[in-house]
């Protein structure tokens, strides 16, 4: 007959009030648990997808505002340069491009455009159907990687030819459409849903922008060797290039950290914080107000000589029951509720679809739980205060005249 | 014969209430003694502190002034949780309103203040088992307060009382709350109870209880009368 035992019974004894509770705290704990989901999810997530790119190191020019940097002019030479380093495994420039895909039949469509000297494993999609781009441009005028959700929306299968023609922000672009030949079609790493993306090579790109012979980049993308590591090949490209931003994965993620998810981080620190205080008020409130009903029972129990601590353990593992409880529902009901959340997220516009916002980590569910526990402990505290100070003689004369 | 131990004694002790409209004397210098054996009775018109001096005697109250002495120690000298000891192990309380947890049934009510004693669950059982028995309600273990009537869960709170053998039974108005013929039985009960051995204070209304008792006290205004 423990304190456990009595809570237990107390518990089910008032099931109505005792559900309500629990369902409450389940409510309430569900977005805690996807508050802590959140508060690291995006950069977890964002962490993972850069790695599985296949390249840790990142170089950028100087020039421009951060998400709107000048190309790096000849990038070809930087590419040869940078490979050249012992602490580097490949190299790969990219070129980023807004283009127009036409087929007879359909309406045009706008593509995001990639021209990439990246290829098989180090690209950034996972090939679904046909061949990866060429090794050697020369092969192919204009191969084509398909998003599947295109491929799939115009019917193209390796071997279909669509025309292509690159677009100019804010201008009238005069430029022909070209033939392109889809060699395969793949999952983008960073395709958003509210477009399509496309990668060619870069002889293709420059193919689809008219011939124009520029050799420029937006980003160079360095694999670096194993035993040396990222922050080794940084250090040699920033030596060898000083005039360009270098960043390792690491970098990227930690001033992602700092500036973009900043917001994320600080709306789900508010949110957190607000659940667990309604979290103790609710489980709080309901003690407090059970409580008062038994002061009589409780003012009886301590004339027979139960002892304070019994009481206060009761009431202490009481709160822990519907803490407990509803913490317990918490879990499948917030993970329910994150995925439907990550799912309206994911589809704003520019928003890699294999980003994700909520993500479980082992410490989100430790630290989940040590908050309930926590929130169960300072629910029970008024309560127990309320019976440890009851005075024992007048409340039984209070219940009797009452 | 043997010598009649004393259990518990109220020397001149007075018990004033602070209230806002000015301080309320419900006792008067109040002198009692209860000896092994006493089946003492208090009765008196309402308010006039029979349940304030049996508080005080029941170690749940101290009084303002004077002592009450319980089996030789000065109740007012003892910590809250000394104090707690003594209800448990040494009296054995009975309410008007019977205070049973509802949560619990008859068996698991009278188990209670031995599972705070410590006592081993076999010997609780058997306990248990004889107390149910005694007062008459052996096939009414498994019930909870809400199948019983008024009458059976006041011999389940008197068992309860019984629990851990104590030297005192103290009751205030246990039958404030029960039809004649019930409150008859209760009676009857403290009796049996008084008759095994026990000591026992009550304080009534009930004339046919307070009949039962071998003194029978009357207070009027704070202050005792034989």
């Amino acid at each position: 007959m423990t304190s456990a035992w009595l809570a237990w019974r107390t518990t089910t004894r008032y099931r109505a009030r005792s559900a309500l509770a629990m369902i409450g705290v389940a409510v309430i704990s569900a977005l805690l648990f996807d508050m802590l989901l959140l508060s690291h999810g995006l950069v977890d997530s964002f962490a993972d997808l850069l790695e599985h790119a296949g390249y840790d190191v990142r170089v950028l020019s100087t020039e421009g505002v951060p998400l709107l940097r000048a190309p790096i002019p000849q990038a070809a030479e930087l590419a040869v340069a940078v490979g050249q380093l012992p602490e580097v495994e490949s190299v790969a420039r990219v070129r980023f491009e807004r283009a127009v895909v036409t087929t007879q039949g359909r309406p045009d469509v706008d593509v995001a455009l990639l021209g990439t000297t990246a290829t098989g494993t180090h690209a950034a999609w996972t090939l679904l159907k046909g061949a990866e781009l060429p090794n050697d441009p020369s092969l192919e005028r204009c191969p084509l990687i398909v998003a599947q959700r295109l491929a799939t929306a115009w019917a193209l299968v390796p071997g279909s030819t669509v025309s292509i023609r690159a677009t100019l922000p804010g201008r009238q672009s005069a430029l022909p459409a070209v033939g392109c030949r889809v060699v395969g079609t793949a999952d983008f790493l960073f395709a958003s849903a509210d477009e399509y993306d496309v990668a060619t090579t870069m002889q293709g790109l420059r193919e689809v922008k008219g011939g124009a012979a520029d050799d420029e980049a937006d980003l160079v993308l360095v694999a670096s060797r194993p035993q040396a590591g990222p922050a080794a090949a940084v250090r040699a490209i920033a030596k060898l290039r000083p005039d360009l931003r270098v960043y390792s994965n690491e970098d990227v993620v930690a001033q992602f950290n700092r500036n973009g998810f900043a917001y994320f981080r600080q709306v789900s620190v508010v949110l957190s914080s607000m659940t667990v205080v309604f979290a103790f008020l609710l489980v709080g409130t309901l003690l407090t107000v059970s409580t008062n009903q038994r002061l009589g029972e409780i003012a009886a129990l301590r004339a027979l000589g139960i002892g304070r601590p019994r009481i206060a353990s009761m009431l202490l593992y009481e709160s822990a029951l519907l803490v407990g409880g509803g913490g317990v529902l918490a879990l499948p009901l917030g993970g329910m509720l994150a995925f439907g959340l990550d799912r309206i997220l994911r589809q704003m516009p520019g928003v890699p679809e294999r980003l994700h916002f909520f993500v479980f980590a082992p410490g989100a569910l430790v630290l989940h739980l040590a908050l309930l526990a926590a929130t169960a402990i300072i629910a029970a505290s008024y309560p127990i205060w309320l019976t440890a100070r009851l005075p024992i003689a007048p409340t039984l004369r209070h219940e009797v005249v009452g | 014969m043997m010598p009649r131990a004393t259990i518990v004694e109220a020397r001149g002790v007075s018990r004033v209430f602070p209230m806002s409209a000015g301080p309320v004397n419900a006792l008067r210098n109040v002198s009692l003694s209860i000896g092994t054996a006493d089946y003492v009775a208090i009765t008196g018109p309402s308010g006039c502190g029979k349940s304030t001096l049996l508080h005080l005697i029941g170690c749940v109250d101290t009084p303002t002034s004077g002592a009450i002495v319980f089996e030789n120690r000065n109740v007012a000298s003892l910590s809250e949780a000394e104090r707690s000891r003594i209800r448990l192990m040494r009296i054995g309380f009975v309410f008007q309103r019977f205070f049973l947890l509802p949560m619990l049934t008859a068996r698991e009510n009278i188990e209670l203040p031995q599972a705070e004693a410590r006592v081993a669950a076999a010997a609780r059982r058997a306990r248990c088992d004889a107390l149910l028995e005694y007062v008459g309600l052996a096939d009414r273990a498994d019930h909870l307060p809400s199948q019983l009537s008024g009458g059976e869960m006041q011999r389940v709170a008197i068992a309860r009382a019984l629990a851990n053998q104590p030297a005192l039974l103290v009751a205030d108005e246990p039958t404030g709350e029960l039809d004649e013929e019930t409150g008859a039985h209760v009676a009857d009960l403290f009796d049996r109870v008084h008759a095994d051995g026990m000591a026992i204070l009550v304080v009534t209304h009930n004339p046919v209880l307070a009949s039962r008792a071998s003194r029978r006290l009357t207070m009027k205004s704070g202050s005792l009368t034989s």
